[in-house]
């Protein structure tokens, strides 16, 4: 498999082309898309499952399912935030396969203290707070927080995939909110 | 105080006694609507309006959060590709199966449509830096004779006339189905999805 890939115009074409030919089988745009988007899928899952040794492995098999689905993607110009649908799918197979046994009293247990940050080069002191924020927050709260706000689950949806009641739901994100702000506020 | 100190919220106001009974889930849900019936009593309640500029900032923060997380992540090795690609897949895309009409009797000729998405894709090099993406077969390829509509988006270089390089696509396209299949192709509908601006610096200012 020798290609070219740095000069290729799949590297320059948008979404909707390259995954159109990922679609129809050419490995090539299926390349060029796992390029494109391995970054962001594994800053997404890092803030879903931070602190793992699993986020490659998440994005790893988010491809390999995006690979077997697209071809029943309708609009391809969406490839980006279905990627991160699938994403972050993946990642929470990997909490409730780790909470099979666990209850909702567990899940408020406080975060263990991160040992180094996942992100060390935001730049800007707001960006570096809220990651402080949230960092800080239990796994539960952070979990509904991120998949609420970066990947834009409804409470409905969240409650479904974390196989919790909505109003559960509804509080976690209420006091992770709460929490971030006032961590916020503190460093403002 | 020190970063692992449990904040207190209500030093900073985020208690319902502090927001004159609302509460952060309904500011938040408020925030959601837009603000959107206007309520009066969110609205003229200082507590309220602290909270809603800081969650509101917090929105704003966010989609940066992803964009900076992003950026701080190095670029995937070639051996992670590499083994992504080693993982799918490669039989899922055959598609329906497409006879050609034998020149002798008794035999019984088929090619895949996968396959010939792959001579239309292919199509491409004979046009440089036209690029095809999605390609579709309109009709039912699966029967002899049967009108068959080919559909594909294109991407296609900044600078050179599109009508001129559409056309030679579609000559193109023509010439491989007539020379490859026996289909009975009624029309090549070519759309261009895509124009590349070619990333070179030096060129922007022309």
């Amino acid at each position: 498999m020798t290609r070219d890939h740095h000069r290729s115009p799949l590297e320059s074409a948008d979404d909707r082309i390259v995954a159109g030919r990922a679609a129809d089988g050419d490995t090539a745009a299926f390349a060029a898309l796992v390029r494109r988007y391995t970054p962001m899928m594994r800053a997404y899952a890092r803030r879903i499952l931070p602190g793992t040794a699993e986020v490659d492995d998440v994005v790893q098999e988010a491809f390999i399912t995006a690979w077997d689905q697209l071809p029943a993607l309708d609009d391809l110009g969406r490839v980006k935030s279905w990627l991160m649908r699938i994403t972050s799918r993946k990642a929470i197979d990997r909490i409730r396969a780790t909470r099979a046994h666990a209850d909702v009293t567990e899940l408020e247990l406080p975060a263990p203290e991160q040992t180094a940050p996942p992100r060390r080069a935001e730049a800007r002191a707001g960006i570096a707070a809220l990651s402080d924020a949230l960092q800080q927050l239990p796994d539960a709260q952070r979990e509904c927080w991120v998949l609420r706000e970066i990947g834009d689950y409804s409470y409905e949806e969240i409650a479904d995939e974390l196989d919790i009641p909505v109003s559960t739901v509804r509080g976690l994100l209420a006091r992770a909110r709460r929490d971030i702000i006032v961590r916020m506020e503190q460093w403002r | 105080m020190s970063e692992h100190d449990a904040p207190d919220p209500r030093s900073l106001g985020m208690e319902p006694e502090d927001l004159d009974g609302h509460t952060i889930e309904e500011l938040a849900d408020y925030l959601d609507r837009g603000r959107s019936p206007a309520d009066p009593s969110i609205e003229q309640s200082a507590g309220c309006r602290i909270a809603l500029d800081a969650l509101e900032r917090l929105r704003v923060l966010t989609p940066e959060l992803l964009a900076a997380d992003t950026a701080a992540e190095p670029p995937p090795e070639e051996s992670w590709v590499q083994d992504i690609l080693a993982g799918i897949a490669l039989d899922a895309r055959a598609g329906r199966r497409i006879p050609i009409a034998a020149p002798a009797p008794n035999t019984d000729l088929g090619i895949t449509e996968g396959a010939v998405r792959g001579l239309i894709r292919a199509a491409e090099h004979t046009v440089p830096g036209v690029l095809v993406g999605r390609c579709r077969l309109d009709g039912d390829v699966t029967v002899p004779g049967e009108p068959v509509r080919v559909r594909v988006d294109v991407s296609v270089p900044y600078g050179e006339p599109i009508p001129d390089l559409v056309q030679r696509l579609r000559e193109e396209i023509s010439r491989r189905l007539t020379a490859h299949t026996t289909l009975d192709v009624t029309g090549i509908d070519i759309t261009v999805h895509d124009v590349r601006r070619q990333s070179s610096p030096a060129e922007e200012d022309r």
